[in-house]
């Protein structure tokens, strides 16, 4: 965890909840400013501030820059797994006919917005803490401050909005590539019918549930933890570079831990047929 | 005193920057606060507005202790007192007319129409209307740095800080800054505290100068005072000597 000064967020006193994590060192400072930036979010969209031009713009950035990139993923993914799957299942018995079953709820439950926002963490967590981390160290987001403009609310809040919506749309469209590319592929190396492979019958509403959830979850994550490390930028190119890489690996850690409640949450509600 | 820095201490990590610096400010007067680079002068400014906190000792503005403030509550404080950053830092998105009504906006909740009949009058004062519509990356660094002082000054504000106003501009670009510095105390009654370490400027628009060294003030006083002074830091400071005592 960085033990760079904080300038913005040190100068806003923190809340309740931020000063009684504060004192665990750096990893409670740093989960405190994480918090502090999330509460803020979720304050400035209660009193519906949000910035609906700049939504937009960073939801287009968001969303459709990242299609192709996600896309390619998943397509390798959704073939890969396929073919792995069936050749480890054929080892065991040599029949197919409920490989695209377990491949579909895998894929509903836990690859596709999972592997879909870990792709999403790199790009665009490394852009928003690039570009926050470069208005910080160009004294741009002091400049905001100065014309009494909250630089979450102006900043931070059209991104999170914009990354829960797109993240949670292209996890979807995740899914979707990940099981054309994986029907091509069983047909093409297993010889299966394409009406034999897509079976949703072991997807039930509660996968999707927690499928969307994920993926909601997952899109606050990125920008509030990549906005925090770029708010946290001090000492010029050099550390918006440490911010960019921070983001990155943050973010994905993000992802990672979220997984791990959010997948025994699901297991606990919605446990799989 | 409009503005009192009091007993002013400010840590980064390891490095004590400020160690109780105490500077008073008259009313109306165009302060210099010079000192080497890292020394603590736009630190010491930044405090004035809140966009950093001290460790200890006080702020006074106005006659009121400003510096244990929230967010919100400075607002109104940044309203009465400007800053100017160092490198302009016009908001590259927006066109000049639109960075100069931005403050309006949101300050004073104006209308963008209002905003901007207003962002107008004020370039023109900084001879800038006829960039109105120009974006900042299509203009010069003494373009830029006008335009960054009429945001400024599009409050109406009785304080304004500089940071730096001349750094990276031409001479001649660097003396129309300093001649706009000092009309705005002479004429309109603005106290400006600049933050400078360009010896022309110091030399010729400066009421008083502040030299911020090692963590305190070593010398306040007149353009006449920093003249005469025998002390060897301050000396080999203000004419620009590379070999002597000063440890930077």
């Amino acid at each position: 965890m960085s033990t760079h000064t904080n300038i913005e967020l040190q100068a806003r006193p923190l809340g309740l909840g931020a000063r009684m994590v504060a004192p665990f060192g750096a990893l409670g400072r740093d989960l405190a400013s994480l918090y502090d930036v999330l509460k803020q979010c979720v304050h400035h969209l209660m009193r519906g501030h949000l910035d609906r031009k700049a939504t937009v713009e960073q939801a287009y950035a968001i969303g459709n820059g990242s299609m192709l990139f996600v896309t390619v993923t998943m397509t390798v993914i959704g073939m890969i797994t396929v073919v792995q799957s069936g050749v480890q299942t054929q080892r065991v018995i040599p029949e197919l006919s409920l490989l695209g079953a377990n491949i579909i709820q895998i894929m509903v439950r836990e690859f596709a917005p999972t592997v879909c926002a870990m792709m999403l963490a790199t790009r665009v967590g490394a852009g928003i803490a690039a570009e926050i981390g470069s208005m910080v160290v160009t004294e741009q987001v002091d400049a905001l401050r100065m014309c009494a403009a909250d630089p979450v609310e102006y900043l931070v809040v059209p991104r999170f909005v914009s990354s829960i919506v797109m993240t949670t749309a292209l996890a979807f469209w995740s899914l979707f590539a990940s099981l054309v590319a994986g029907t091509l592929a069983a047909n093409m190396v297993f010889d299966l019918n394409y009406s034999t492979f897509v079976n949703f019958n072991l997807v039930t509403v509660g996968d999707f549930i927690v499928c969307l959830l994920k993926a909601m979850f997952y899109g606050a994550a990125i920008p509030v933890v990549s906005a925090q490390r770029g708010l946290t930028t001090f000492g010029g190119s050099e550390g918006v570079g440490w911010a960019t890489t921070n983001a990155v690996v943050h973010s994905s850690l993000a992802v990672i831990v979220l997984d791990l409640f959010l997948s025994v949450f699901g297991y606990l509600v919605f446990p799989p047929v | 005193m409009p503005i009192h820095f009091s007993n002013l201490h400010k840590r980064f990590g390891d490095k004590h920057v400020l160690r109780g610096v105490d500077i008073e400010v008259r009313d109306g007067e165009c302060f210099f606060v010079i000192g080497a680079s890292g020394v603590g002068k736009s630190v010491l400014i930044k405090h004035l507005v809140g966009l950093l906190r001290p460790d200890s000792g006080d702020i006074y503005l106005d006659g009121s202790e400003v510096s244990r403030l929230s967010e919100k509550a400075f607002y109104p404080v940044r309203m009465r007192c400007a800053m100017v950053f160092q490198h302009s830092t016009l908001f590259d998105s927006m066109s000049c007319a639109e960075n100069v009504a931005l403050p309006l906006r949101m300050h004073k909740q104006l209308s963008l129409e209002k905003a901007m009949i207003e962002a107008e009058r004020r370039l023109d004062q900084v001879h800038m209307l006829e960039f109105a519509k120009a974006f900042p990356a299509e203009l010069g660094d003494g373009m830029r740095k006008r335009v960054a002082i009429a945001r400024a000054l599009t409050l109406d504000p009785r304080y304004v800080l500089f940071d730096e106003p001349t750094t990276s501009l031409d001479p001649i670009s660097a003396r129309r800054v300093d001649k706009l510095i000092f009309e705005l105390s002479r004429e309109l009654g603005v106290t400006s505290i600049v933050v400078s370490h360009d010896l022309t400027s110091i030399f010729s628009i400066a009421d008083r100068i502040a030299m911020l060294y090692q963590g305190h003030v070593r010398m306040l006083g007149t353009q006449d005072d920093f003249r005469s002074t025998v002390d060897p830091i301050v000396r080999q400071f203000i004419t620009g000597q590379a070999e002597g005592p000063m440890e930077v």
